[in-house]
């Protein structure tokens, strides 16, 4: 047996390999001093390595991630939300709902059903199927109409950030019939600066008109822009009977 | 054996090698992993897969979050898995593989880091293992100083070497087990492993084949 295969087999004969390999290596190693330093200098690696202390993780790390998966598992969205329309003063909305609570609501812009289908459904991070309107949607949404106010018992924005939450719930607070600034909204749910993150918000609204985006203008007074055009917006706001102080 | 009897006495071998122990992973009867037991294997893996995530990166905080990421995505993977599936499932091989793939991610996107490996040694851990009473303060210098030099000297290593390195020699893996936690042939994991104490003896000096296993470990590095 050579040097350099005596070398390679290092590791080997440590473990269980086979007697007659183990016994070719010792005969070599005896007359070999140069391997035999070898293998003492591998074996003081080895052993360098295997005493390196194992320190211990925190002690929370085990809660960390036990918490962690247990918010993973929270978040796990399987109630689907169902997807119908509904003809409404305004026209045609696409309404999704959860369970007993409203969870979408678009304007019908004549976009294919599987685009506005498979959009909620990325939105709301959520599987999104087809269904029928039951009898209490057509009511809630008769009575949304008649007062341009929506009750917070009705709808379900548990799936958006606790940001977007309170935007909207902000924006909810504004009156039928008037307007407020992207900043208002912000310095209401204690974020000043964030006027610009609540115009994603808005623009971004899952619940058009139940939450109404529509009423927040920027701080010029103008409409600034709409999901559904700026002239949705304005119709929508003539509707509450809001009359825009700028011409 | 005679000639290799004095190089292995009092050498600490690692569990594993060499004995007719069945790899490690799924004991037979055992219910296959769940995500409904996923407490459990956090508990039952954490130490171990943090211990090998520090090895390989040198710093506490990245080895925390590697094995917090590792284990999300165990949870994930594991919940979508059949029962047959999970059945198969050769739980702590598969965690390693895992651990070492998050460690992978996070070292590449980050860039080499000059760790404070003071930090390592860690002087408490010393005094625990210490079974003679509190050592003396220098005693704890000089075995910190000689700790670091081989934490030092692993994190030298490319990281495919580390890895085998890691997993033989402080983590106690066969050669079989190693080449199914890195997706190697046998063949490829033992010249990694030859490779690696090749290097980490260049690094630690020919002074490394007179280290005294009985007594203070990883002591006469000096």
């Amino acid at each position: 047996m050579r040097c350099r295969d005596v070398e390679t087999l290092w590791d080997e004969v440590r473990g269980d390999c086979q007697e007659s390999v183990k016994e070719a290596v010792d005969i070599h190693l005896r007359a070999c001093p140069h391997c035999q330093e070898l293998y003492e200098q591998f074996e003081g690696v080895a052993y360098c390595l295997s005493c390196l202390p194992k320190p211990e993780p925190s002690c929370d790390l085990s809660k960390r991630v036990v918490e962690h998966i247990a918010l993973i598992k929270a978040r796990e969205r399987t109630t689907p939300v169902v997807l119908t329309s509904a003809q409404t003063p305004i026209g045609r909305l696409y309404v999704g709902f959860k369970e007993d609570k409203i969870a979408y609501v678009g304007i019908d812009t004549g976009e294919a059903f599987e685009a506005v289908r498979a959009r909620v459904e990325s939105r709301l991070r959520r599987p999104v199927v087809a269904g029928e309107a039951p009898e209490w949607l057509s009511r809630t949404l008769d009575q949304f109409f008649s007062t341009w106010q929506v009750d917070d018992r009705v709808v379900d924005i548990e799936d958006l950030t606790p940001f977007e939450q309170a935007a909207l719930r902000a924006a909810a607070q504004i009156p039928p019939g008037e307007v407020r600034s992207y900043s208002w909204v912000a310095s209401k749910i204690g974020r000043p600066r964030a006027a610009r993150a609540v115009g994603q918000v808005m623009a971004r609204n899952p619940l058009a008109l139940l939450f109404p985006c529509h009423r927040v203008v920027d701080a010029q007074g103008d409409l600034h822009n709409y999901g559904y055009g700026i002239e949705m917006k304005a119709r929508l706001l003539k509707m509450e009977g809001y009359t825009a102080r700028k011409a | 054996m005679s000639a290799l009897a004095p190089l292995l006495r009092g050498v600490h071998v690692p569990p594993t090698v060499g004995q007719a122990k069945p790899p490690s992973g799924r004991t037979p009867g055992k219910t296959a992993p769940s995500i409904e037991t996923f407490d459990q294997i956090v508990d039952d893996y954490q130490r171990r897969l943090y211990g090998f995530a520090l090895r390989m990166t040198g710093n506490r905080e990245d080895a925390e979050e590697i094995v917090q990421d590792a284990f999300v995505r165990a949870y994930r993977a594991l919940g979508k898995m059949s029962l047959e599936q999970r059945s198969d499932l050769r739980l702590q091989p598969w965690l390693y593989t895992i651990t070492l793939n998050v460690t992978r991610n996070r070292l590449r996107t980050k860039r080499p880091t000059n760790v404070a490996l003071d930090a390592l040694a860690d002087p408490d851990a010393l005094l625990r293992e210490s079974h003679e009473g509190p050592p003396r303060p220098e005693t704890i210098v000089e075995q910190n100083a000689e700790v670091a030099l081989v934490e030092r000297a692993l994190l030298q290593l490319p990281m495919h070497l580390r890895a085998a390195a890691t997993l033989r020699f402080i983590e106690g893996r066969s050669h079989p087990e190693i080449a199914e936690i890195l997706h190697q042939p046998i063949g490829t994991v033992k010249s990694h492993v030859h490779r690696a104490v090749r290097i980490l003896r260049r690094i630690l000096g020919p002074q490394i084949g007179r280290i005294a296993p009985e007594g203070a470990p990883v002591h006469a590095l000096s």
